[in-house]
């Protein structure tokens, strides 16, 4: 009753006329406004973009920048779109190249909204694969970082770049620091045939499946996309050298002309941090064979023979996997009979 | 594009926060989820190094919550998080100046809490931080580690004390100290230090080690600190105790509230635990009071110490510290040489420099100089400076201010080294008592006061007074020569000794039925020799048959100085006032055999400091001089300060009227409008959460309820009104409140 009252007065309050004393300031009127304060710098809360379209560069720089960090889908995914028009346009108009728009970009690898991803993997197929080359370490960090992504679309998502990826730069892919091992430890902790894990808790526990099936909806189709795109990186990584053909100036050229390729010692790591045996080059085939069948051959072996025996699309994936691996381990030593 | 509907698994799934609480629930299932993202965390990591400085913000804030999801559980897989800590240490180490402030704070935060967990051990991580502390330029990076490293060192010293981490610690702090002494990085050493002194956290000597090199060091902050930690170091320790024992809880209000409140769980445990909180500060309070050695007292050659400090900041006329923290250094130099009676005889005739009227902040000056005066220092280097501050500073034509100053800071040095004084000066300075000012007036009596007393003999026969004279007369004020001492013994035993004998006496009486007196004694005296009692055990063990010898052949050797305890003195008072009672009886008679023949039990020990205690309250009630009230008040360990000096100077003078006004406004409710006094009662209640008083209730309550109570009161008949009045009685009886089953 007592609150009600006060209330009611408080609400009358607004229609009386205030009372004016003497020798006290007049009260504050309802509109007003402090202007006491003291400001270094004035935040505009609304700002206008100026962009007439006339500078065709700076409005490259503009979208650029909008598909990296606008916090709307459509913006980005907007922006993505008109960037993918001006590099696939005939001649290409990437002022800035492919170098920043990769820098700037890659982080959408495992951005939330599924369009835009998609979008960029629709630029990243316009992209010239000759000037992606040099950046594959680079772009096989987020990827790793996308394929163990909480959740599952970003996952699968990133294995289409991961295929991208392959199909234009199959040989760096495997052979650039860290891209061998540590791309397959991904694959395996993707695919829940990861032999550190168990290991890791000391005991195997009795429901341990893999784990990628449970749950999503489409569980098969993912967990068989997984297995193809792993046969495909194991094929990039196994194909034979091919031999080049014999160059009389080849011995010349190697010690007076300057190398042709991108970072050609990078075997020797400089300037780096000292890489541990995840993070070494492996660059040829014999290397990477070695360490496969050392590290990874028993755990992948025995995750495809299960993945075989479920039969349907995992098992007609893993059946390409098989093919892949007597392929490419065809020279080094029998696999485990059927 | 319509939005896409996720999976009820995935919708949860994709967020780190449950992931985290699922791994905590269950970490054997989600190990492979773990992984996934420790993988995660790798490639995020490796993003992040291969361009520290220019990450997006997006990749900053993805590798921010991995660090913070594999920072919570990293306790859970150790094998797969093995090289976690390191990652993050080497992170911090290597770009610690580029990291963006938020996963800066958010590294730290997951090496804390990996501390916590005992994933890594402290000594690694102090280890980490501390060399971040000494060199990053970010300030609020700097005051997060510091207080991480006080938390971290506080947190492991809880329990017990942590040695070895401590040693480590102090070690770094000592070497950081001495390493370069020019730089500032030695302020961090100093403050950490201090700070874990002032939390008794490190109470030994080693911290006092790390401070004294502070002192020595170049650099002026780093000295100061180092000073300042000596001189109000254990000051504020005892503040910080004071403070933390302060905010009691009201147990009271607290069980009333539970009474009325709706009952909770919550507020269960919070009586709970308000209640464990009083037990324990009950506890606190009967518990023993800790030994803490002050930290001057646990310097390691305080000698070498105040004549390196002295030579090296204060001799050395190259040196530019300021007036204000050369001061604080003089302060540290002659409070050592007061407390530890050291031997600076160059101290003295540098001071003369200092001691004129126009010197800026003289007091102190005169503060420290009566500060380094103790009875070993010779009076030959005193008696210039005492003459100089008289020539300066007391005369007619100099201010009443600094007259009283002077003649104060006299008396100070005085109390201290009563030889310093000549004979002519000390008539001439007590003469000053005639002057018109007051405050010169009380510094001169004060000085003669003090001579009465220590040096009768300085003054004129008409200002000895009356029992200086007779004092004089009898013998029993005696000047005492340099660097004479007194003789040892144990405080009070007298004292036990008498009250042996009365007991023995009233013993004595009782069985013999006699009332005690002449008889009673001399049987006392008779049957000394043969009995004990055996209830006397209790109190004493006096083996009274080899009593008698023993007392012949010590009262005969009157310098064999008996090996006893030897009394804790010095820490009360200095011992140049010898003209207690109970010592010139003791040394008239030869000194109290009593501890000599016969081992005192504990219950001695007992009644032996009961009577001291008593002595002493018979004492501070008026059997003994003001002076040497003072100079037991005094403790030692404070020393002099400026104020003590001007203190004089400010008697009799007017107050301001601000002084007045802030006076009589000190304890008033604040009033920054006109208001009444109700009003602010009100707005206090209010402020408080409670409405309003019974009585304001009654007051307001509407005219019309209470008019019809009112009008049948007069209407009531005789009886009606008998028997309320006796209710109202019955009421005040028992408590005045009106009970359900009371009758209407």
């Amino acid at each position: 009753m007592g609150s009600s009252n006060r209330k009611k007065k408080e609400k009358k309050k607004d229609f009386h006329k205030a009372k004016l004393k003497v020798g006290k300031a007049n009260a504050k009127a309802a509109n007003f406004t402090d202007t006491s304060f003291k400001s270094k710098s004035i935040n505009v809360n609304q700002q206008t973009l100026e962009g007439d379209g006339s500078d065709s560069v700076e409005q490259f720089k503009q979208t650029l920048t909008t598909a990296a960090t606008a916090k709307p889908d459509n913006l980005r995914r907007d922006a993505l779109s008109y960037i993918t028009t001006q590099v696939s346009a005939k001649p290409p108009n990437n002022p800035v190249g492919t170098a920043s728009v990769l820098t700037k970009l890659l982080p959408l690898i495992s951005d939330v909204s599924i369009s835009v991803r998609a979008h960029l993997l629709r630029l990243f197929r316009v992209l010239p694969p000759s000037e992606v080359r040099p950046h594959v370490e680079k772009m096989l960090m987020y990827i790793r970082g996308g394929m163990t992504h909480l959740s599952a679309d970003i996952r699968s998502d990133t294995l289409n770049a991961m295929e991208w990826l392959l199909d234009v730069a199959g040989d760096e892919v495997v052979s650039c620091p860290g891209g061998w091992l540590k791309t397959l430890n991904s694959f395996s902790s993707m695919l829940g045939w990861n032999p550190s894990v168990g290991s890791a808790m000391n005991s195997q526990g009795w429901t341990s499946g893999s784990k990628s099936t449970l749950g999503t909806k489409k569980g098969p189709e993912a967990q068989a996309r997984q297995i193809q795109v792993l046969a495909r990186f194991l094929q990039a990584g196994f194909q034979p050298e091919t031999v080049a053909p014999y160059n009389p100036k080849a011995y010349w050229d190697n010690i007076y002309r300057l190398p042709a390729t991108a970072n050609p010692f990078a075997y020797l790591n400089l300037f780096g941090a000292p890489r541990d045996e995840d993070n070494e080059m492996y660059p040829d085939r014999i290397s990477r064979q070695r360490v496969f069948d050392a590290k990874w051959r028993s755990s992948i072996v025995g995750g495809m023979e299960g993945a075989k025996k479920e039969g349907g699309t995992v098992g007609r994936a893993a059946a390409l996997l098989d093919k892949a691996l007597r392929g490419g381990l065809r020279d080094s030593a029998p696999l485990p009979a059927r | 594009m319509g939005k896409r509907k996720l999976a009820a698994l995935e919708k949860v799934d994709a967020d780190l926060v449950s992931l985290q609480y699922k791994i905590r629930r269950d970490p054997k299932s989600y190990a492979q989820e773990f992984y996934d993202q420790w993988l995660a965390y790798d490639a995020q990591r490796q993003i992040f190094i291969s361009s520290p400085s220019t990450a997006s913000t997006d990749d900053l804030k993805k590798f921010h919550d991995l660090v913070d999801l594999i920072a919570h559980v990293a306790d859970l897989y150790p094998d797969l998080t093995g090289a976690y800590p390191d990652h993050l240490k080497e992170l911090l180490n290597q770009h610690h100046a580029v990291l963006h402030p938020e996963l800066r704070e958010k590294v730290v935060g997951s090496l804390v809490l990996l501390r916590r967990k005992d994933v890594i051990d402290s000594t690694s991580l102090l280890t980490t931080l501390f060399p971040i502390l000494i060199s990053t330029p970010s300030k609020t990076l700097r005051s997060l580690l510091y207080a991480k490293i006080i938390s971290d060192l506080r947190e492991s010293n809880s329990k017990s004390t942590n040695h070895r981490l401590n040693r480590t610690i102090q070690t770094v702090l000592h070497n950081l100290v001495t390493s370069d002494r020019t730089s500032t990085k030695g302020m961090w050493a100093t403050r950490i230090t201090r700070e874990l002194w002032r939390r008794q956290v490190w109470s030994d000597a080693k911290p006092c080690d790390v401070m004294k090199e502070a002192c020595l060091g170049d650099n002026e902050k780093v000295v100061v600190g180092g000073v300042k930690f000596f001189l109000g170091g254990d000051k504020s320790r005892e503040e910080f105790e004071d403070e933390s024992s302060g905010d009691d809880v009201d147990l009271k209000r607290v069980k009333h509230q539970s009474g009325i409140n709706k009952k909770s769980k919550k507020r269960q445990k919070a009586y709970e635990k308000a209640i464990d909180k009083v037990k324990k500060q009950d506890r606190k309070k009967s518990a023993p009071h800790p030994l803490n050695f002050s930290a001057l007292h646990l310097l390691h050659d305080p000698q070498g110490f105040a004549e390196q400090l002295f030579q090296k900041h204060l001799q050395n006329t190259k040196n530019k510290f300021s007036l204000d923290n050369k001061l604080l250094i003089l302060q540290l130099v002659t409070r050592l040489v007061g407390l530890h009676k050291l031997t600076i005889i160059s101290l003295y005739s540098w001071f003369v420099r200092f001691l004129t009227p126009k010197q800026a902040q003289v007091t102190s000056f005169l503060a420290s100089l009566a500060q380094a005066t103790h009875d070993l220092v010779p009076p030959d280097a005193i008696e210039p400076l005492v003459v100089k501050i008289a020539n300066e500073f007391v005369s007619e034509a100099s201010a009443s201010e600094v007259a009283a100053a002077g003649i104060n800071s006299i008396r100070e040095i005085a109390i201290r080294q009563p030889l310093c004084m000549t004979e002519t000066l000390l008539q001439d300075l007590v003469l000053y008592q005639r002057s018109k000012d007051k405050g010169v007036v009380m510094a001169a009596k004060g000085l003669q006061s003090l001579y009465r007393e220590v040096y009768p003999e300085l003054l004129q026969k008409k200002y000895r007074g009356k029992e200086a004279t007779m004092g004089l007369r009898s013998g029993e004020t005696r000047q005492r020569k340099f660097g004479e001492e007194d003789v040892g013994g144990i405080e009070g035993i007298e004292l036990l000794e008498q009250y042996k004998e009365e007991q023995k006496a009233k013993k004595l009486a009782e069985q013999e039925g006699l009332p005690e007196g002449d008889e009673g004694k001399k049987k006392l005296d008779d049957e000394d020799d043969d009995g004990f009692h055996s209830d006397e055990w209790e109190v004493g063990s006096t083996d009274s048959e080899s009593s008698g010898g023993w007392i012949d052949v010590e009262s005969d050797g009157e310098d064999d100085v008996p090996a006893k305890k030897r009394q804790k003195t010095g820490s009360e008072a200095p011992q140049l006032v010898d003209g207690d009672k109970e010592n010139v009886v003791a040394e008239a008679n030869g000194i109290s055999t009593l501890a000599m023949t016969s081992i005192l039990t504990p219950a001695d020990l007992l009644k032996l400091q009961e009577l001291r205690r008593e002595a002493r309250v018979d004492q501070a009630l008026g059997n003994r001089s003001k002076r040497k009230k003072e100079l037991i008040d005094r403790h030692i360990d404070e020393g002099v300060t400026a104020e003590d000096i001007e203190l004089p100077a400010t008697l009799g003078k007017k107050s301001t009227k601000e002084e007045r006004v802030a006076l009589a406004k000190d304890g008033k409710p604040g009033r920054d409008e006109h208001k009444s006094t109700q009003a602010i009662r009100k707005s206090k209640k209010e402020a408080e959460g409670k409405s309003s008083t019974n009585k304001e209730k009654a007051r307001k309550k509407n005219f019309l309820m209470t008019v019809g109570k009112a009008r049948a009161k007069t209407k009531r008949s005789l009886t009606d009104t008998t028997k309320a009045l006796r209710q109202h009685v019955a009421r005040s009886k028992n408590g005045g409140r009106r009970r359900n089953d009371a009758p209407p």
